[in-house]
């Protein structure tokens, strides 16, 4: 058995609604998640000895208020030996995650409160977010000056993937349908209105073949976890998330050094996870897997082993991982309907992947649900980070 | 909305001669003396062996289109006026890819695998990008 299985558990978990809140400012967001994760695990705010905050798109001086310590100060926590930012852009929450539990299992640490908060949706202009995502994380000498943004690096792998597999654009348009049946029933999404087809494929083509209903937006929100050790689990709540493996790839910086554009480092990250936690594929309940574009969730799905080689996208279509299906996938609606909060659209799923395994998932509940798969990436999707979270260790 | 000048390279020392050659209508790669694989782009130590002995070679000019999309809508505000254009990822005959857009060309025709050849564009005086256009003969015996 990896030694590392199963040793550490998320305990709490806060989340407010994504959407457009201008009287909501960054810092009552992320106090308000901080303060229900604290609440959800019923820990002391004494026994917190780590805060973990990510990075912050919307405001240079804010995220670097968050960098030196307000959230301790804010909370007034007592007990916090180390306030160290963690930040790898959309894939932040898995190494947040990745961290976190290594310093639990070393004993570094024994009660981390991680925190994401972004303002995206009301502290930047619509322009001004197309403009920011039209240089964060892109090459400054080897992208931006040929007109690179987030929407051709999507189009980029979608033209590529469809060339390779035959995947349609009604498949991935399903993705979205897909997203949207499952933010139907999530009061914190933003896009909560029935989503057809039809819909997505008539919408705006921004960048071919991609279209403006297959692209995410941008908006206010906040989330927050607490990791601690498997034993204080247990002490603390009756259904500890824990933590059975994780796996990561990090593949290129400047886009078009990526190798395989319809495939990442998706297949040797989720091996990594799988074979920590002692599960596969098959034994996966649900699967909270990173979107920002219907192509990635594809990708993902398929290279995780979760179906065959373009096969993902009849899944979609077919309604296989719409809630009630047999392949209940992104839950929470991600980023293609909940929305896109910066480095949170990953803490979203994490906090979700918990949520469901907890059972504390609502309407949306997976049934009996004991292993979860999450993924993130960042950037132009630099990397692929997958964690296997379970409500028992194999 | 007034629209802001091209985002520029902003060139790093060891980048410099790339764009020197490309002012000049050269596409110029990186090629490592020791394990002599073609490099892009310019790297300050060969990314494949850790060797410090990298040279400059003149390169084809000629690959194939590895992926394409072309903007319509919702483009970087310098680029707003452009639309459409075409961004593309080229896989170049020395087996390095690099990032462009195509140009003189209908993108309704454009397609993956598409062989392509290097074309220069001036952005202003320091840089020039190379662009690629579809080579002429379509079909064509490759
Ligand atoms: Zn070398």
């Amino acid at each position: 058995m990896h030694r590392n299985r199963g040793r550490s558990a998320i305990v709490g978990i806060g989340e407010v609604p994504t959407g457009r809140f201008p009287e909501r400012t960054a810092i009552e967001g992320a106090l308000q998640a901080a303060r229900l994760a604290i609440a959800d695990a019923g820990v002391r705010r004494e026994e917190i000895d780590y805060v973990m905050p990510t990075g912050t798109l919307f405001s240079f001086q804010f995220g670097n208020e968050l960098a030196t310590a307000r959230l301790v100060e804010e909370l007034g926590l007592p007990g916090v030996g180390s306030n160290c930012q963690v930040f790898s852009g959309g894939s932040s929450s898995t190494n947040a995650l990745r961290i976190a539990a290594a310093l639990i299992e070393t004993g570094r640490a024994r009660c981390i409160l991680f925190v994401h908060t972004d303002k995206l949706g009301t502290g930047v202009s619509a322009q001004g977010g197309i403009d920011l995502f039209s240089t964060a994380g892109i090459s400054a000498e080897w992208e931006v000056p040929f007109g690179q943004h987030y929407s051709t690096v999507a189009a980029l792998a979608t033209t590529r993937f469809k060339h390779e597999t035959g995947c349609t654009d009604e498949e991935l348009s399903a993705v979205c349908v897909s997203n949207r049946k499952w933010a139907e029933l999530n009061p914190h999404a933003f896009f909560r209105t029935p989503l057809t087809i039809a819909e997505v494929m008539n919408s705006k083509m921004l960048s071919t073949p991609l279209r403006a209903k297959q692209s995410n937006m941008l908006f206010d929100g906040s989330g927050a976890f607490l990791v601690t050790s498997a034993e204080r689990a247990r002490d603390l709540v009756a259904r500890p998330v824990y933590v059975l493996g994780e796996g990561g790839a990090v593949t290129h910086f400047v886009y078009s050094q990526e190798p395989d554009l319809t495939r990442f480092g998706w297949a040797a990250a989720g091996r990594q996870a799988f074979a920590e936690a002692g599960i596969g594929p098959a034994d996966v309940d649900v699967a909270e897997i990173y979107d920002s574009y219907p192509i990635y969730q594809l990708i993902a799905f398929e290279e995780l082993g979760l179906c065959g080689r373009g096969e993902a996208g009849g899944l979609f279509l077919r309604g296989d991982t719409w809630p009630g299906g047999r392949f209940p996938c992104t839950t929470d609606g991600g980023m293609l309907s909940k929305g896109h909060i910066g480095a949170g659209g990953s803490v979203s799923l994490m906090i979700e992947a918990a949520r469901q395994l907890m059972g504390k998932a609502g309407a949306r509940q997976v049934p009996g649900a004991r292993f979860a798969v999450e993924t993130a990436t960042g950037g132009t999707y630099f990397d692929a980070q997958v964690t296997v979270l379970g409500t028992e260790v194999p | 909305m007034i629209t802001p000048p091209k985002p520029r390279p902003e060139a790093s020392a060891w980048s410099r001669p790339f764009w020197n050659a490309a002012r000049e209508h050269q596409l110029l790669l990186q090629r490592c003396d020791d394990c002599r694989q073609w490099i892009f782009y310019p790297r300050i130590a060969c990314p494949h062996c850790g060797s410090d002995a990298l040279g400059w070679q003149q390169a084809s000019g000629r690959g194939t289109i590895y992926s394409y999309t072309v903007v319509m809508n919702n483009a970087p505000s310098a680029f707003a006026a452009d639309v459409p254009y075409v961004v593309a990822v080229i896989r170049l005959e020395e087996g390095v890819q690099m990032l462009s857009n195509i140009v003189d060309c209908d993108p309704a025709t454009l397609g993956c695998d598409q062989p392509v050849e290097v074309v220069f564009r001036r952005l202003d005086d320091e840089y020039t990008l190379p662009c690629f256009r579809p080579l002429a003969a379509i079909g064509a015996p490759r």
